[in-house]
């Protein structure tokens, strides 16, 4: 029989919690993880009575600075895990991941312009970075989606060598900038190695909606892969609208991985390797691998942030960095292991 | 029992750009028979198998099933009514159990488990393919012949009236083929209608109920394979020369060039 149960579920969804609370507590001015517990409690309208045992110092450096990125990580880690499935179930391909359709070169010229041009030309404000980026990886998923089109229909493979030809393209439009301006080019390599350094509530409401909204959605629509991994044709002979199905799914995963990338910058890895990880743990069938690769991708990113902060700290590793590095080799013990 | 015609194609053409397929095909297909596809390499067939469940619109003409031009039906309602097996099967790690399930899909609210009526007809249909003792297996874990029959157990798990099959014998060995031909042929004799491209005329000779010969896109002849498949018919199709010979026991064709 398979793993993965409801209990599996649970265990999961504690650990998470239990990881938020620990990874706020965690940094370079130490706050006891029951303290973190007993702040948010106080913050809840029925349980303002709680006893004060932290300092306003304290308090304004977790609900200000670490419970937001640390929320943030586990929202990232779930949206590309989520769009990792979505990506490789309607590809059928397992290198699918959420950059797969040009989501991250896109990204990364819309990040480099704002960067290296817009900025340095006294355009900025708060939200140039990430909307020029969001912006980038749409107008990218938009173009390798026409070019991928083959007479009005979706095609896999054309879709994976459309986007292998526009991400070469936009990869190298930044190479071109980066040579050209090189003011600011420090935050431009933070930027595509993906990083969450000085994220905060303003970035984590700019994605919850997408991402948040985009795995519900996940998780509802995901069903129907089972049935679309059998074959086109024995997909429509089950009643499902495949030409609708790709369409959604591409839109789907393309705007959450979308999302993630604006305020992340480009965190490779969680979204390629998660779902491979959990399928060989639970099993192919979609609607759990869809809830089970956000909670192990939301718990995973997180731990990566978290050392991505400390190690080195005070200076700051980009995650990708991280996730990579401690990712990489744990997915090869798995493969090997079978 | 009572036979009513449950697929019919008035003068349908098909044609992938401007090369035709098939051309001016008119026939009454009766229910709850089996009956064969067969015709050369190119004749058409996976097309006008494909044309049965909408995979494929005629270019010109009509299909009715169950006497509603195809076109009406919304896919879910297909889906209810016309289970398909393609020529390759796509499987993917699931077990024979989730994958037979997925065979109640059309039936299943996007949210809803699986009924006990569900696991009813998905046991039954194992049972019925003959692959109830392998529910907990892997499907990439069997041989060809099993899979094949899972893919069959699917279908009857979708539990339509009409069952379209494209080439379900290729790459079986013998064993497997006649458990597939006879399967079919029990389950055309309690009313299901299954039409199968088949490229073996002795196993068309020994198990349908009647036969379809496409020649060049266009119906060549139709009928019980007694009448139809005769050394003249098979020169001018496949142009090849039989003797008249018939099985010794059966009494039917047995095509040996």
């Amino acid at each position: 029989m398979r793993r993965g149960g409801v209990l599996h579920g649970v265990v999961l969804l504690t650990v998470l919690l239990t990881s938020i609370l620990a990874a706020s507590a965690v940094g370079s001015v130490p706050i006891s993880p029951v303290d973190v517990g007993k702040m948010l409690l106080s913050r809840v309208p029925l349980f303002g009575h709680v006893e004060k045992t932290w300092t306003a110092i304290q308090e304004v450096i977790i609900l200000q600075v670490r419970l937001p990125r640390v929320l943030l990580a586990a929202l990232i880690g779930a949206g590309l895990s989520a769009a990792g499935v979505l990506f490789q179930g309607i590809l059928r391909n397992p290198l699918a991941d959420p950059y797969v359709i040009g989501v991250s070169s896109g990204a990364s010229l819309g990040a480099a312009a704002a960067l290296l041009f817009v900025i340095p030309a006294g355009w900025a404000w708060y939200g140039t970075v990430p909307l020029f980026a969001f912006v980038g990886a749409l107008a990218a998923t938009i173009i390798v989606y026409r070019v991928g089109l083959v007479k009005g229909r979706i095609h896999p493979t054309n879709l994976i060598l459309a986007g292998v030809a526009v991400g070469s393209l936009f990869t190298a439009l930044v190479s071109f900038m980066m040579v050209m301006k090189t003011q600011n080019l420090q935050d431009v390599y933070m930027w595509l190695m993906g990083s969450l350094s000085g994220r905060g509530w303003l970035q984590l409401g700019a994605a919850v909606p997408y991402v948040l909204g985009g795995c519900a959605v996940a998780i509802f629509i995901s069903s129907k892969l089972d049935v679309y991994l059998l074959g086109e044709e024995t997909a429509h002979s089950l009643g499902v609208d495949v030409q609708r199905l790709q369409k959604q799914v591409l839109v789907l995963g393309s705007l959450i991985a979308a999302a993630c990338v604006a305020v992340s910058g480009v965190i490779g890895f969680v979204g390629l390797m998660v779902p491979h990880a959990v399928r060989m743990w639970i099993g192919p069938k979609h609607r759990r691998l869809t809830v089970y690769s956000c909670l192990v991708g939301a718990i995973f990113l997180l731990a990566a942030d978290t050392l991505a902060r400390t190690v080195l700290s005070p200076l700051e590793l980009p995650v990708g960095i991280v996730t990579a590095m401690t990712g990489g080799p744990f997915f090869i013990y798995l493969m090997k292991r079978g | 029992m009572e036979r009513r015609t449950i697929i019919e194609f008035q003068d349908v053409y098909f044609a992938y750009s401007s090369r035709p397929v098939v051309s001016e095909l008119t026939f009454a297909l009766p229910s709850g028979r089996f009956i064969g596809i067969v015709g050369p390499n190119g004749a058409g067939k996976s097309t006008v198998l494909k044309l049965m469940d909408r995979l494929l619109v005629p270019t010109k003409g009509q299909v009715f099933v169950a006497g509603r031009n195809i076109a009406e039906y919304s896919l879910l309602e297909l889906a209810r009514l016309i289970a398909l097996i393609p020529q390759e099967p796509q499987y993917f790690p699931f077990t024979v159990r989730e994958i037979v399930t997925l065979g109640r899909s059309p039936y299943r609210r996007a949210y809803s488990g699986v009924s006990p009526q569900d696991e009813e007809i998905v046991e039954k249909a194992m049972a019925d393919a003959g692959v109830l003792e392998l529910a907990d297996r892997v499907v990439d874990q069997l041989s060809g012949g099993e899979k094949q029959r899972v893919t069959v157990a699917r279908a009857l798990a979708q539990a339509t009236d009409i069952l379209l099959l494209d080439e379900p014998t290729n790459h079986l060995d013998i064993e497997h083929q006649l458990h597939i031909c006879k399967l079919l042929r029990t389950k055309a004799e309690g009313g299901m209608t299954c039409v199968a491209v088949l490229h073996d005329l002795n196993l068309v000779a020994a198990y349908c109920h009647e036969v379809l010969v496409l020649h060049d896109g266009r119906l060549a002849a139709q009928g019980s394979p007694d009448d139809v498949l005769t050394p003249g018919l098979i020169r001018e199709v496949y142009n090849v020369d039989v003797p008249d010979i018939r099985h010794p026991i059966t009494g039917r064709p047995v095509i040996a060039p």
